[in-house]
């Protein structure tokens, strides 16, 4: 399965869902399948998108709210499980990009690389409903269940490293941009205030 | 237990008014006290983390859900994290509030508090990172202009909780 197919699955089943992305692989190939404002692109502090997504995943309780994560970014911070399992949010899904190197960097090569089973962590960190999909239209056969469950639900996406990989287009806005297109986004979606009457 | 709860009520009391509702924490031995009056409290979130950078991307993204957030963490937790504080929430401009112990003051000598003494607040000004220092109860009921004022800065603020303040015994 190759990431942009993994995403363009995950797209079509996104429904309500608000999306946190790991910089690097995952944020940049979700913005290149949907061009989503309402999806929170990490610039840095990798390895803290899951805990990112769920500081906003505890706030907006009856709003789904998935994390695209990525091996590279879960490594720098697999305790974030432990948290995660911690609080059982039943609105989080946790998707990993695992392709086994690091894409943005010319494909270096993971730590451990083929030799870690992240769903199999996530099991023993003590989240129950895991599953690794390697497949694109497998996955687009689980969505529906994955959709349907309560969270955490964390999925590992086993998909290829692509050696001939092509950088996406860039995003067209960054920083503090995208904090105010991304919290007026969820001001209008949800109903909510994310900025007081002042604007800050 | 080393501090009274007086002075934990206290502070719990002005996050409360500050419009505080999730709290996502690190034990310190000086903030032990504050944190279990939050864990205390059914209004408040309380999400415990196994390491303090956790708690800043929690507080970002408690902060588009609409939810008014603290990350209660040590000192030397502090200065694991500036890294992300730095690339989180300055590169998107988003305000997380941190009450943190000033470990490494000239009344704690612990050894291993020694660096963070000497070298926290010259890397909080290295980063542009506002703070502000808590040393009487007659200050605690400042938070809530503080917390609205690191708002409007649009950054990491650090709200320091001294030794005097919290009514430590001499270490």
């Amino acid at each position: 399965m190759k990431t942009n197919a993994a995403m363009k699955v995950l797209a079509a089943h996104r429904g309500d869902a608000v999306v946190v992305c790991a910089l690097g692989t995952a944020a940049n190939e979700w913005w290149a399948v949907t061009r989503s404002e309402d999806s929170f692109y990490m610039h840095g502090a990798m390895g803290f998108a899951a805990s990112f997504a769920l500081g906003l995943a505890v706030s907006i309780p009856e709003t789904p709210v998935w994390v695209l994560n990525s091996d590279g970014s879960l490594c720098m911070n697999l305790g974030c499980l432990l948290t995660e399992a911690g609080q059982q949010p039943k609105n989080l899904k946790h998707f990993v990009v695992d392709n086994q190197c690091y894409r943005t960097v010319s494909n270096m090569p993971m730590v451990n690389q083929n030799g870690a089973d992240y769903a199999a962590i996530a099991r023993a960190a003590g989240i129950d409903r895991t599953m690794t999909v390697d497949d694109a239209e497998e996955l687009d056969r689980k969505m529906p269940e994955i959709n349907a469950a309560p969270g955490p639900y964390f999925v590992r996406l086993r998909v290829e490293a692509e050696p001939e990989y092509r950088r996406p287009p860039p995003f067209s806005y960054e920083g503090p941009e995208m904090k105010y297109r991304f919290g007026r986004a969820l001001e209008k979606k949800l109903g909510i205030k994310v900025f007081g009457p002042t604007g800050f | 237990m080393l501090q009274t709860a007086d002075v934990n009520d206290q502070i719990h009391a002005q996050l409360v008014k500050a419009g505080v509702h999730l709290a996502a924490t690190l034990p310190d031995d000086w903030l032990n006290g504050l944190i279990r009056r939050v864990a205390r409290d059914d209004g408040m979130r309380h999400i415990p983390v196994g390491r303090e950078a956790e708690a800043i991307a929690i507080c970002a993204g408690a902060f588009f859900g609409g939810a008014r957030s603290v990350a209660i963490i040590g000192n030397t937790g502090l200065l694991t994290c500036t890294g992300e504080m730095a690339t989180l929430c300055l590169r998107h401009a988003i305000p997380v509030f941190c009450v943190v112990s000033e470990r490494g003051s000239i009344d704690d000598h612990m050894i291993y508090q020694e660096v963070q003494g000497r070298r926290t607040i010259p890397l909080l000004q290295a980063y542009d990172f506002p703070y502000r220092i808590i040393d009487s109860v007659d200050e605690i009921e400042t938070i809530p202009d503080a917390y609205e004022w690191h708002r409007l800065q649009k950054r990491p603020f650090v709200l320091f909780l001294t030794k005097k303040l919290l009514r430590l015994k001499k270490s």
